[in-house]
């Protein structure tokens, strides 16, 4: 693989960037409604379990609550110290994972778990074991060596013995919030975290036995420097993590009021952004990571990093996995969930999804079943996000279409971003270049029919970079 | 490319169940060669008041008819899937066969009064449905229509029994998989991609096997690359090998 440096060109980086979706699922969630309720839900679990090779299930269970706001966060989440919410929250849960397990047939596999918030150890490792517990009552776990069973952790909430109860719970994988260790950012963005303590979690969750460990990082935030991200990156990348991801700040205090907080001008302007993530780029090249795709690296040796060299890689809610496709089952509040061609999401606000699991109903906010259409265009999103490329034959093939016929106007759009090298097309296929595959959202915003029907005015997308 | 013909459900001009006009039969019809090859077309069944009507659309898990209801009229499937089943004492539910275009269902009522069985929609599906005792009417005065009849109902009786023979799962389910393709394909559809309509379990409950078999040996005959499945779809990779192990269920 070339050298990771390649990624980065300033120049291209600066001309694109663009809102644009993250694509964990085409379509996108702004074209869910309301129209696609409990019933819908149910006769799309009906009918994956009378699929002739019914899809494994991945669980994906949303933790809402936080003990402190962190001021750069976007994600839909409740402040609270107050524990007996937790346990109040639990109590529903329990119910929600009781009526979904009633959906599937008994001989479906679940082989992926997902624990995210807010922050799934706002919960104790006790309470954290006994979700577990009610998980393998209403669903079959695959063996051991299938099953991925993940966990987002704040590691200032967590001892390393706590980490051990999560393995012995049977948390194999585990992914790090650590943003900065720059104190002056930290204290921006209300988040102190210290560096022992840190990487004491990540030690732990290797000596208990973890196959993965990521840590997430953050540029582009108040008073970051190149100083204190170099910094940063150097303990990160000391201690090794199996993967990494680096996110872009997005400063929108109009959509995400915690972000009120921050100060406009303590943000670094766009060419120290740039600069951070050149640093970035630069580093992780160094230190031996290859790119996965959008904000995410990998050891060559992490099962990420084959299953993209194999053609293996997949996207989805929770990111990029090795699991081949399978129907996601969202438990919990906001939660969403892909069950065949289609897509439903939980209520964001917790009021409702506790109504409606009073009431004994699925908590069904909104979704939608996808057509054809839909189908064709999330394979070839997919392919892009996860492996940069298109063979046009395949996908013509799979979807009985003439991909050069179908996609004429896709193509068509792609035109400009090949003259400005992002991609190479020709006759077989499609590829992103080296300097495309940081803007692979660009190139994937091309095949998406809603962004194109909308005339580009596109909906609130964070910035591509 | 996939090789001739449209994928099954989907239509196509080749598959396309028109609807016919006043001189031309339903592409799909079961009786139009029957007709045609005795100089009737359509304007002269008309004349015999052999009128044909036509039922649909008919929506997923809509009868087409119920066991014991009163035999008037056989259909014809235009488009779509039918299931045809029995409940036995204890309830449960026992599934006859699964009728594609072109294919006729109401066949086994004839020498009764009333359906033998339930006939349910498993998707959109499109009927031509004929008055039975004016097609028997009919019959007497076209032998080619009457030897047409017979043959459809020894059919439905040889499709009926084929799995109630001692094969093995691998067997049965290569046999069911060729037999969709070879029916699917005498009526213009792709013999190497199609679409199962039909729901593991009555799959399952067709070849008399647990639904979790089904899935096990679909499984089986993926990694050995004769198809290759993805939810609904179905190709079949190896065409060869696939009706070599059929063989055994189908003796031809």
């Amino acid at each position: 693989m070339a050298s990771l440096s390649s990624l980065f060109d300033p120049e291209l980086l600066r001309r694109y960037d663009v809102p644009g979706p993250r694509y964990t699922s085409y379509p996108t969630a702004p074209q869910f409604t309301p129209g696609f309720g409990e019933a819908d839900l149910r006769a799309v679990a009906a009918a994956s379990n009378g699929d002739p090779i019914p899809r494994p299930i991945s669980l994906y269970l949303h933790v809402p609550f936080c003990t402190s706001p962190c001021f750069y966060c976007g994600c839909n989440r409740i402040i609270t110290r107050d524990k007996a919410r937790g346990t109040a929250y639990l109590t529903r849960l329990y119910r929600e994972i009781g009526m979904a397990s009633e959906l599937f047939d008994r001989d479906r596999d679940v082989e992926q778990v997902h624990f995210g918030g807010g922050t799934p150890n706002f919960l104790d490792p006790l309470q954290i074991a006994e979700v577990m517990d009610v998980l393998r009552r209403h669903f079959h776990f695959a063996p051991g060596a299938r099953m991925d069973c993940s966990i987002e952790l704040d590691p200032r909430f967590i001892t390393p013995a706590e980490v051990g109860e999560l393995a012995a719970a049977g948390f194999n994988r585990a992914s790090l919030g650590v943003q900065d260790f720059d104190p002056a950012v930290q204290e921006a963005v209300n988040r102190v975290q210290g560096v022992a303590q840190t990487l004491g979690i990540i030690d732990a969750c290797r000596a208990h036995g973890f196959r993965s460990v990521n840590v997430d990082l953050i540029y582009g935030l108040p008073k970051q420097t190149l100083e204190g991200f170099s910094r940063t990156l150097d303990i990160t990348l000391q201690a090794r993590p199996d993967r990494l991801a680096i996110y872009g700040y997005a400063h929108l205090p109009d959509i995400f009021r915690p972000q009120q907080r921050i100060r406009a001008e303590d943000l670094p302007s766009p060419e120290q952004k740039l600069g951070l993530l050149r640093l970035a780029i630069e580093k992780l090249g160094q230190a031996g990571y290859e790119y996965i795709g959008m904000d995410h690296f990998a050891l060559p040796t992490d099962e990420l990093a084959r299953a993209q060299r194999e053609g293996g890689l997949h996207r989805n809610f929770m990111g990029y996995t090795t699991h081949a496709e399978s129907d996601l089952v969202g438990l919990g509040v906001s939660a969403i969930s892909h069950i065949g061609a289609s897509f439903s999401q939980n209520p964001r606000d917790i009021a409702g999804w506790e109504q409606a699991i009073d009431e004994g109903r699925l908590p069904v906010w909104r979704g939608m079943r996808m057509d054809e259409d839909d189908v064709v265009r999330a394979d070839v999103i997919q392919q892009l996000m996860c492996h940069g490329r298109l063979d046009f034959d395949a996908i013509g093939r799979r979807h009985v279409i003439d991909f050069r016929e179908y996609f004429a106007d896709a193509l068509a759009r792609l035109r400009p971003l090949q003259a400005d090298g992002l991609v190479e097309v020709d006759g077989s296929g499609l590829r992103a270049t080296m300097r495309g595959r940081l803007l692979l959202r660009i190139i994937a915003m091309c095949f998406d029919r809603y962004l194109t029907a909308a005339g580009g005015s596109a909906p609130l997308y964070s910035r591509t970079v | 490319m996939s090789g001739p013909g449209v994928v099954f459900p989907r239509s196509g001009p080749a598959v396309m169940a028109d609807d016919g006009d006043a001189l031309t039969f339903c592409s799909t019809c079961a009786f139009s060669q029957a007709c045609m090859s005795e100089g009737m077309d359509k304007a002269a069944l008309m004349d015999l008041h052999v009128l044909v009507e036509h039922v649909g659309p008919l929506h997923p898990g809509e009868h087409v008819f119920r066991e014991g209801d009163p035999f008037g009229a056989i259909a014809a499937v235009r488009a779509g899937t039918v299931k045809t089943y029995q409940v036995d004492r204890n309830g449960h539910e026992q599934v006859l066969g699964f009728h594609l275009p072109g294919e006729v269902i109401g066949l086994n009522a004839i020498h009764d009064d009333r359906y033998p069985c339930n006939a349910v929609a498993l998707d959109t599906v499109m009927l031509c449905r004929f008055s039975f005792p004016k097609i028997a009417l009919l019959a007497q005065r076209l032998p080619n229509l009457q030897q047409h009849l017979f043959r459809l109902m020894s059919r439905d009786i040889g499709v009926a029994s084929l799995f109630a023979r001692d094969n093995t799962a691998d067997e049965r389910m290569a046999a069911f998989l060729i037999g969709l393709s070879r029916r699917l394909a005498a009526r213009g559809f792709s013999p190497r991609r199609f679409q199962l309509t039909m729901s593991r379990t009555d799959i399952a409950n067709y070849l008399r096997l647990a639904p979790e078999t089904v899935s096990r040996v679909l499984r089986r005959f993926e990694q050995d690359g004769l198809v290759h499945i993805k939810l609904r779809d179905v190709e079949v990779l190896d065409m060869q090998r696939l009706e070599a192990l059929a063989l055994a269920v189908l003796r031809d």
